[in-house]
């Protein structure tokens, strides 16, 4: 083991499990996880005249995994390309979401940190978009303070979805940027290849809508593996992806490929708090007769509901909020 | 619109007007999304563009204020007028809205209701001919007995008829 105190810094790559890929100064370091990341450990009250410092309790971490994609960490280079992660530095920014694990606690997995920008993948047929997971995605990136790019992908398939200019235009009409691409045509991959450059991006979307497929034409030497959507009426994309992992782009810039998310739900956001992650609800809250007590359903006077009414308000992104409500 | 109406399922539920319980089984109502309340016939602005999306931000009270024929596809029904439904009206944003007459619903207050649509004015009746709705008047008083009880019921002789 290294003996020097001075310990590496590095981003996290890629996980699987127990093991995380550093990357740093060029070299790729497979790090374990020091026991004590895991662990919370619980001090007596500090006092200046006491000399114990005794662990009174240890408890776990509130976390699936206390390391994410993208994660800047200390670690100890054990050499030949080992070592151990002793520290997580602060994160810039988070996308979580409360970890799918049936059990009585609830987690956090944290998908990908400091990231610059998040790229919410949706396919235009094959299977179907499912809006209300985009509002949940654009909802969790207006919590972590990030900007959105919407990526509609196999734009070749357009033509089997007749409503999709009309429900891409609600977010345009927003101020969503969204861009329409096929990984089969190549068409609109110069354009997602500039808004990535330089960026620490990260791919959000369900099973089969082409998030690898989208790497593999932005660049094809990554040779990643893809599928093809199950046949038949469902439509439904196959788990290819099985791990998070990020990827150097040549042209400058950072991706993280994650795997097919049909559930994402909302980390750490109040009931409150949340229309305000709907930008065109933002500008209503605290005008409703209720003021910030108004939970835009039922209450007389509300403002948001006068504004879907009117039109200026999408009734689908509405819904959207109303079901992310109930869950909170 | 999207091309696949993103309804909810949604169970029993309390009427915002007269506080029953409703249940929203098919097996009771004999329709894949309760719309009113069967005891008194009011519903609630829920539905926007189809029917069961529930995208409607309104989700003020709709009043039942008449009954109206809606011509069904189904060419062995034995009605060729069609199938007796209810005409709600919003009581906030009056948009008007036509349904289905659920198996459970109380038909004393659809004969009811359809009494009180008598007193409609020609005003009103014009207003809505405009939205394609025929309000059924005193004329249609037969057809409705008819629809509610069956063409062997006995109808009765109403004060108001």
């Amino acid at each position: 083991m290294n003996t020097n105190d001075e310990n590496d810094i590095g981003v996290v790559f890629r996980k699987t499990l127990g093991h995380y890929t550093v990357h740093t100064d060029g070299r790729e370091i497979d790090c374990v996880l020091s026991s004590l990341l895991r662990k919370e450990l619980i001090f007596p009250t500090a006092d200046p005249t006491s000399l114990r410092h005794a662990v009174q309790e240890v408890r776990e971490i509130n976390h699936v995994d206390p390391v994410a994609i993208g994660d800047r960490v200390r670690y100890v280079d054990a050499g030949d390309s080992r070592g151990m992660i002793v520290e997580i530095l602060p994160r810039g920014s988070k996308l979580s979401r409360p970890a799918p694990v049936p059990g009585q606690r609830v987690f956090e997995q944290v998908i990908v940190s400091n990231a610059d920008l998040i790229l919410p993948v949706f396919s235009a047929a094959n299977p179907t978009p499912k809006w209300g997971l985009l509002d949940r995605y654009l909802a969790s990136a207006e919590a972590a303070g990030l900007p959105a790019l919407i990526v509609i992908n196999k734009l070749d398939l357009a033509w089997k979805n007749p409503s999709l200019d009309e429900d891409i235009e609600i977010y345009r009409h927003i101020g969503y940027p969204v861009l329409l691409v096929s990984a089969i045509t190549g068409e609109g991959i110069e354009e997602l290849k500039q808004a990535l450059q330089g960026k620490l991006s990260a791919m959000v979307g369900k099973s089969g809508v082409g998030k690898t497929s989208l790497l593999n034409a932005i660049q094809p030497e990554l040779g990643l593996r893809v599928k093809a959507v199950s046949n038949g009426e469902v439509g439904k994309g196959r788990h290819t992806t099985t791990h998070l992992e990020m990827f150097q782009l040549d042209f400058g810039g950072t991706i993280v490929d994650t795997p097919g998310m049909r559930e994402f739900g909302l980390w750490n956001i109040s009931a409150e708090e949340l229309a305000d992650l709907f930008p065109e609800m933002s500008e209503y809250v605290g005008q409703c007769r209720f003021g910030l007590s108004c939970r835009h359903d039922h209450e007389p006077g509300c403002e948001i509901r006068k504004a879907v009414m009117a039109g200026e308000i999408s009734p689908y992104r509405y819904q959207s909020y109303m079901r992310l409500r109930e869950e909170l | 619109m999207r091309a696949r109406a993103t309804s909810s399922p949604f169970g029993d539920f309390r009427c915002s007007n007269c506080h029953a319980i409703v249940s929203s089984a098919h097996l009771l109502s004999g329709v894949n999304n309760r719309n009113h309340c069967p005891y008194c016939l009011w519903s609630s602005h829920l539905d926007l563009f189809a029917a069961g999306d529930r995208l409607s931000a309104c989700k003020a009270l709709m009043k039942p204020i008449g009954l109206t024929m809606k011509k069904s596809r189904n060419k062995y029904q034995c009605e060729p007028r069609g199938e007796l439904m209810l005409i709600h009206e919003c009581v906030e944003c009056k948009s008007l809205s036509i349904n289905r007459i659920a198996a459970d619903d109380d038909s004393e207050m659809v004969m009811t209701v359809f009494q009180e649509s008598l007193t409609l004015g020609h005003q009103i009746h014009a207003l809505y001919q405009e939205h394609g709705i025929v309000i059924l008047h005193l004329d249609d008083k037969e057809l409705v007995h008819t629809q509610l009880y069956g063409r062997y019921a006995k109808i009765p002789v109403f004060d108001w008829m």
